[in-house]
């Protein structure tokens, strides 16, 4: 057993000192307009600027990768009556907890065919915190019954190379694996732009998806 | 078919391919948010789309006004939300239908509210308001748009019409019962004329004009408004250029929240139930001031998972000059319950009692019809912008000669 265990040390390790890398950058549409959070009949109001909303995309590998040996985990929580994060990618077979960080209820939904819940209202200290795990993959919509505002994205990804850009649109993968694969940058529910790319073991790879 | 047939299945047809296409009305959405470059001034255009029939029985119920016991109800409903920085907020809600409430008149157009808001501290520990907007009294307001609402009607206290008129004082208790229908109990298959006179507990959401102060503080919230117009004061009285500036109705609000599941309050509300045109018959020495409408209310909502419930109930005195008060309490209790994310089933219990006036014999007698309405509604969303509610309503029938007057509804909503 001890042997097992330290061969697979050492594979993981000689695998980690031969990732490959993409770096690059994804042209982004230009921001979005804030949404209007509705006040009219909330007779008692506070603040009312909601942070801005600007785009982002999720860059991501994809090709055939074996399913992780344990579930993923991630978060997506509510916090100043906005989702955070506002877009959040995950790997097939997630589990994705939704604490509430706002003195209010919330009451966060989908109906988007690639996962359909209500998670209901729950209280910020209620535990265990509301989950759901994401096993088909593609476009989760969340939204919240309570806060017509709100939105959130997860897309869910049957990949586990992936990760999202900054507002300017870079990005870096790393710890990838050697072959031929399609580079994907998923923008928004219309639009994705891909690349294919062929990674040696230990490369780097600059690449723009413009 | 006639065309408003037509029109119902054309709307529940596009529902139909509406589901999955959830992204359509995401993106209209997206176009109706404008923004200053700095992101200082932000406008959004939103609304429903709401197409309603129902199906009762004479006479009809609440606040329906129609001849039939049949009624197809189309109704646009447009609101601008305006946010200009973090201290001035602007909302505005224009109405394209047949009628505040529903009614067998003709299309008309409407600015049903309009209003200011300035929120001097980013805690809303004060908050100011102007214009014509919703009362602050019970808990109602906060859901009773169609999105919102479990059901398609109001709750009883809102909608269940008294004896008591606004365009004339009752000058003795036989006039009241008349008014009532009590005495005598004169229904002959036909709608009431004077429907459109008569006044329940609060008008629906009460769109009066005025102005208004709120608060948060911690747990307790506040809120105390002025309007040109009293609890009961129908629609058409709701417009600045209305009556009673020089009479003002004064309502107010007190709220607990322990925490998020628990919302309590109690509300009261004190002004004139009648308008100038009523002053010729008016007891001699009294003025508007005298015949007021006073409302002792409170609320409690409790939330939690898939559950919601509410409750309300209103102590309501007409004060009568020579006659003597006339008092009703009414109530409703409701609770809502998510079947599945897109399903979910209401129920609301609703009842009404009337106080006793002497009448020309000195016997005691009741100035209405003590009553009950059990409401049940069930509400599918078939997608994030769209659903589709019906409701079924049952009620004693003390004037049609049944025992009891059902109404059913539907209601097919598309909200961008």
């Amino acid at each position: 057993m001890k042997t097992l265990l330290l061969r697979l040390l050492l594979v993981t390790l000689a695998a980690g000192a031969q990732a490959a890398e993409i770096t690059g950058r994804v042209t982004l549409p230009k921001t979005r307009t804030a949404p209007v959070v509705n006040k009219r009949y909330e007779v008692v109001s506070k603040g009312g600027v909601v942070a801005t909303n600007p785009p982002l995309a999720v860059v991501y590998l994809e090709g055939s990768f074996p399913a992780p040996a344990t579930p993923p985990a991630a978060t997506m929580s509510q916090k100043d009556l906005t989702f955070v994060p506002l877009l959040l990618p995950v790997q097939v077979g997630t589990r994705v907890e939704f604490p509430n960080l706002d003195d209010t209820y919330h009451d966060v939904f989908s109906y988007s065919p690639a996962k359909r819940f209500d998670l209901g209202r729950y209280r910020a200290e209620e535990r265990p915190v509301p989950s759901q795990v994401f096993d088909v993959p593609g476009l989760v919509t969340l939204r919240c019954d309570i806060h017509e505002h709100m939105r959130g994205l997860i897309l869910v990804l049957a990949t586990p190379y992936f990760t999202v850009t900054d507002a300017d649109g870079r990005f870096r993968l790393t710890g990838l694996p050697a072959g031929k694969y399609l580079l994907k940058a998923w923008i928004d529910s219309r639009t994705t732009r891909e690349q294919p790319v062929e990674l040696t073991e230990g490369g780097a790879l600059t690449v723009d998806l413009p | 078919m006639n065309g408003a047939t037509r029109l119902a299945w054309a709307l529940l047809a596009l529902a139909a391919t509406a589901r999955g296409q959830e992204d359509i009305l995401d993106r209209l959405d997206e176009r109706l948010t404008a923004s200053s470059a700095s992101g200082l001034v932000r406008a959004r255009l939103s609304g429903t789309l709401d197409v309603e029939a129902y199906a009762f029985q004479q006479p009809a119920p609440g606040l329906i006004v129609a001849a039939g016991t049949a009624l197809f109800n189309p109704r646009l409903t447009a609101f601008l939300d305006v946010q200009l920085g973090p201290r001035v907020y602007v909302f505005l809600q224009g109405r394209v239908d047949r009628g505040f409430d529903p009614t067998d008149g003709g299309t008309e157009g409407r600015l049903d509210e309009y209003a200011l808001r300035l929120t001097p501290w980013d805690d809303g520990r004060l908050n100011l308001q102007v214009g014509k907007f919703a009362t602050v009294v019970g808990s109602w307001v906060r859901r009773h748009g169609t999105w919102e609402n479990p059901f398609i009607t109001a709750p009883l206290p809102y909608e269940n019409l008294t004896g008591m008129w606004d365009i004339a004082a009752v000058r003795s208790t036989a006039t009241l019962l008349r008014w009532s229908h009590v005495r005598p109990k004169n229904f002959a298959g036909e709608q009431f004329a004077d429907s459109r006179f008569r006044l329940p507990v609060i008008w629906g959401p009460s769109y009066a004009t005025g102005a208004s102060v709120a608060g948060d503080l911690g747990r307790w919230t506040y809120a105390a408004e002025v309007k040109n117009g009293s609890l009961s004061s129908r629609p058409e009285y709701w417009g600045p250029d209305e009556v009673h500036w020089s009479h003002p109705t004064f309502s107010g609000r007190m709220g607990y929240r322990p925490d998020e599941r628990w919302d309590v309050g109690i509300s009261a509300s004190a002004g004139s139930y009648l308008v100038p045109a009523a002053a010729p018959t008016m007891a001699p020495g009294h003025d508007l001031d005298d015949y007021r409408e006073v409302v002792v209310a409170s609320d409690v909502s409790f939330s939690w998972h898939f559950w919601q419930f509410w409750a309300e109930a209103f102590v309501a005195r007409f004060a009568i000059p020579l006659v003597g008060d006339a008092q009703t309490t009414a109530w409703y209790a409701e609770a809502k319950y998510k079947v599945t994310p897109q399903f979910f089933a209401a129920i609301r219990w609703n009842q009404q009692v009337f106080g006793k006036e002497i009448d020309g014999m000195g016997d005691p007698v009741r100035w209405g019809y003590n009553t009950w309405r059990l409401d049940l509604a069930p509400t599918y969303r078939i997608t994030p912008h769209t659903q589709l509610k019906l409701q079924y309503s049952v009620q004693p029938d003390d004037l049609g000669g049944r025992d009891y007057q059902q109404t059913v509804a539907g209601q097919f909503t598309v909200r961008f």
